[in-house]
């Protein structure tokens, strides 16, 4: 009995199906928290003490940060559920990871670099933080890089999969990189043990974001795991029903 | 208005942290909606062909 949820998880079709049921139920509510907290970030929070406005970057580069990690985490149990388990829909949703979490990476590294442009005098350092952040770009896009290598779905599943979970070491080191070394990079204000250390009228618009933009992650996983899903799929009964207009 | 266009003289570093985030969250849109559009396409083709099992 508690282990038919699991197997229902691993068929194809009831993942299909579900997915297509929940995305709205991520996506909206993920739009009017985002929407939000801009409005709170850009408008309704005062000026830092230090950094004036300018520190309103927070609002978009924390949570481009927080997924470029939260997406490598997902990804990598993903892979170790499909290698461990020969999960196929396991293997689909590390499959749908991928691009998602690059382009975050990706906004995480523009944005601190705006961000360090006034702040520190520099658009990049080789500091710890920004170096183990790149290495995670890295990171997605070999692991995109041997996907496409492979002509046979499963085999590059499998092969991938080893290197999204090698690969996992880099979480703890980017997070911990501002405590472990001596880094330009602030350390954690929000993700940290004890108390945020900020004002609520600023610290409220960050958790609507940070929240909003972990649905977003939800909502884009469920439409791509769809799409990878019948990508693997050869059993012409459910297909039929699945994508008839 | 104009006070807030400025964000008291970050403005050259502000905006363009919002442009790029946004343009990267609204490409996630438009590739996720075309992956799926491409697959069902393809499962399609291979129903049409016979590439699947009964």
């Amino acid at each position: 009995m508690a282990w038919t949820w699991f197997h229902r998880l691993a068929s194809p079709p009831h993942v299909y199906r579900l997915a297509g049921r929940l995305t709205p139920w991520l996506a909206w509510p993920a739009a009017v928290l985002i929407v939000a907290g801009l409005i709170g970030g850009l408008v309704l929070a005062p000026p830092d003490y230090q950094q004036g406005d300018g520190y309103r970057i927070l609002y978009v580069h924390a949570p481009s940060a927080w997924m470029s990690l939260m997406v490598y985490t997902t990804m990598a149990v993903a892979a170790a559920i499909g290698l461990i388990w020969r999960m196929k829909v396991a293997h689909a949703v590390a499959a749908s990871c991928a691009p998602i979490g690059a382009s975050f990476t990706f906004a995480a590294l523009v944005t601190g670099s705006l961000w360090g442009a006034p702040m520190w005098g520099t658009y990049w350092q080789w500091d710890p933080r920004l170096t183990s952040e790149l290495i995670l770009l890295f990171l997605y896009l070999g692991y995109m890089g041997l996907r496409s290598a492979f002509d046979d779905v499963q085999r590059a599943d499998r092969v991938s999969a080893v290197l999204a979970i090698v690969g996992v070491v880099n979480v703890p080191i980017i997070h911990y990189s501002v405590i472990w070394w001596n880094s330009l990079h602030q350390a954690p204000s929000v993700m940290r043990l004890g108390k945020p250390t900020m004002p609520l009228p600023m610290l409220v618009p960050l958790l609507m974001m940070l929240l909003g933009f972990t649905l977003f992650f939800g909502a884009l996983l469920l439409v791509r795991l769809r799409g990878e899903v019948l990508s693997r799929e050869r059993a012409a009964s459910w297909i039929s029903e699945a994508v008839r207009p | 208005m104009s006070a807030f266009l400025d964000m008291g003289g970050y403005a050259a570093y502000v905006w363009p942290a919002y442009a790029v985030t946004l343009t990267v969250v609204v490409l996630n849109i438009v590739w996720a909606q075309r992956l799926l559009k491409r697959s069902r396409k393809e499962a399609l083709h291979r129903l049409a062909i016979g590439g699947t099992q009964k």
